[in-house]
């Protein structure tokens, strides 16, 4: 039984896959419903995943004597006041907690761990006394990092003007540089999640009896879906 | 109104979005049927992170976040395969996991099902153990980190803590030689150091999908991170692990798909000053 339900399972991973990446063609049925039953899908993992969360980490300790939950559970049903007319600004005492919380817990180490941590680093860094590579990267480091702060300093427009304008250039450029090295990390990334997705398709549901029949059939079904109504064989529609 | 004629360079600079996919899906196919063998460098980041945990004591204990949804799998999955592959096979650590998202339990299932522990003789709640889903981002990091008992008594299919033999002892972060990060998500690669290498100095390995390593790389050069591998570089974790699985099979596809992009990338320049040479806009 167990593997029956994993055959189903991936039968229905690989076909939603294919009806996935159908809409780089164009927009079509198959697409629309792998689309909606993924979104419906999270969405109700995500439902499942908060009860349990409720169940585990308020209701367990709540019933096993822990009775300051009593509060949590307060301020988790105040949340859904914004929903009522009159009542909506109640919610907004739990989100203070929820926003004050989560800003308390950043910011202690916030300063230290993103501000004060990377400006040592910087300062840091060795141009003399070391290899000449090494040397050639950090002053190349040091400059950027500087010339980008000081792009970024908008109270004197003229601080960008006449020869200091070269600052901001070697800015643009350090700039452009991280730009581009983002987004080949980000090509990276994208192809990785495609070849996963191919490579399922090709080592776990294509071994599997009548796969190899069925994918040609999915993918003239795809391309069948994709013609215009009105240039379909069958059925003929109406004029 | 007539139409005006395409010119060779518009053609080049408008090739329909269609022809580029097929293209892109011939250039992961072909490698897939027929791997090139290309080879596969051990960078600095990966030998390090391996090093790293190949000299922790024995006793200790690592926690690991798998903070990442499905759509990071196909890139996180196998570096995070090759890391149990490690652990296990080296021997005498406790791999006490967590997930800061939603769907890192059931991650955390596949990824445990690919690397079978059984083969290492490892057992669940001995030699590993997932605590389960910690809502809160920052805020479950924190409260871990403080008092994991007090932020969960029971590990993620409801067993309590306290009769998983791995968690006699652990109790905090101090109690942690070791964090380890798989994630999707900025909140966790960047809250880890807040909340755990900022506040208890646990030395920290991250593993984010490749286009979050930018944003990761200035905490690297802090010291913040002992080391920082994007999920692409699973196949060099595979052979050091010498357990070739998903991430070296990849290797191929990536550099062959990524030459495409280059050619494209030189197509399109191409096209934009053949046209601006010859007189079009």
């Amino acid at each position: 039984m167990a593997d029956f339900a994993m055959v189903v399972q991936i039968w229905f991973a690989a076909l939603l896959t294919i009806w996935i990446y159908s809409i780089v063609f164009k927009d079509n049925v198959f697409f629309k419903f792998a689309e909606h039953t993924f979104v419906g899908a999270a969405a109700g993992h995500g439902i499942v995943m908060g009860v349990d969360n409720i169940l585990r980490y308020g209701w367990a300790p709540f019933i096993g004597g822990n009775y300051i939950y009593i509060v949590v559970f307060v301020l988790g049903l105040l949340l859904y006041t914004r929903y009522h007319g009159n009542y909506f600004w109640l919610s907004r005492f739990p989100l203070a907690v929820l926003v004050g919380v989560g800003i308390g817990l950043s910011v202690r180490t916030d300063v230290s761990a993103s501000f004060i941590a990377q400006i040592q680093s910087t300062a840091g860094m060795k141009v003399l006394g070391t290899d000449a590579w090494t040397a050639f990267s950090n002053l190349v480091f040091i400059i950027i990092t500087l010339s980008v702060v000081y792009y970024f300093i908008f109270t004197f427009p003229k601080m960008h003007g006449g020869r200091l304008g070269i600052i901001s250039t070697i800015a643009k450029y350090g700039m452009m540089a991280a730009f581009g090295y983002s987004f080949a990390n980000t090509v990276l990334s994208r192809f990785n999640m495609i070849f996963g997705r191919f490579d399922y398709i090709m080592n776990t549901w294509l071994p599997l009896p009548y796969a190899m029949i069925a994918l040609p059939v999915a993918l003239i079904l795809l391309i069948y879906v994709m013609i215009p109504a009105e240039r379909r064989p069958w059925p003929k529609t109406q004029k | 109104m007539g139409k005006e004629s395409k010119t060779i360079w518009d053609r080049l600079e408008d090739i329909p979005r269609e022809v580029l996919y097929g293209i892109l899906i011939v250039a992961f196919i072909i490698p897939m049927l027929f791997p090139f063998g290309f080879p596969v460098p051990i960078s600095p980041e990966v030998q390090r992170w391996y090093d790293f945990i190949d000299k922790l004591p024995n006793g200790s204990a690592i926690m690991i976040d798998f903070g990442y949804s499905g759509g990071g799998e196909a890139e996180l999955g196998p570096f995070a395969v090759a890391v149990y592959h490690h652990i296990f096979k080296r021997g005498g650590l406790k791999a006490i996991a967590m997930s800061t998202s939603n769907e890192g339990p059931l991650l955390f299932d596949k990824v445990i099902a690919e690397v079978n522990p059984s083969q290492y003789g490892k057992k669940y709640g001995v030699d590993y153990i997932h605590i389960g889903y910690i809502a809160g981002t920052e805020t479950g990091m924190a409260g871990v980190g403080k008092d994991i008992r007090a932020t969960t008594t029971t590990d993620y299919k409801g067993t309590p803590l306290d009769q998983c033999s791995i968690m006699n002892g652990i109790n905090e972060a101090k109690d942690f030689s070791l964090l380890i990060c798989y994630t999707t998500g900025g909140d966790q690669s960047e809250g880890w150091v807040r909340q755990w290498y900022t506040t208890y100095k646990t030395p920290y390995l991250c593993c984010p999908i490749a286009m979050m390593v930018p944003t990761m790389l200035p905490y690297q050069k802090a010291g913040q991170i002992v080391s920082l591998c994007s999920g692409a570089q699973s196949g060099q974790m595979e052979l050091l692990v010498h357990v070739p699985g998903r991430g070296i099979k990849s290797a191929d596809v990536i550099t062959i798909t990524h030459i495409l992009c280059l050619a494209l990338v030189v197509v399109g320049n191409i096209a934009y000053f053949g046209k601006k040479f010859s007189g079009g806009k």
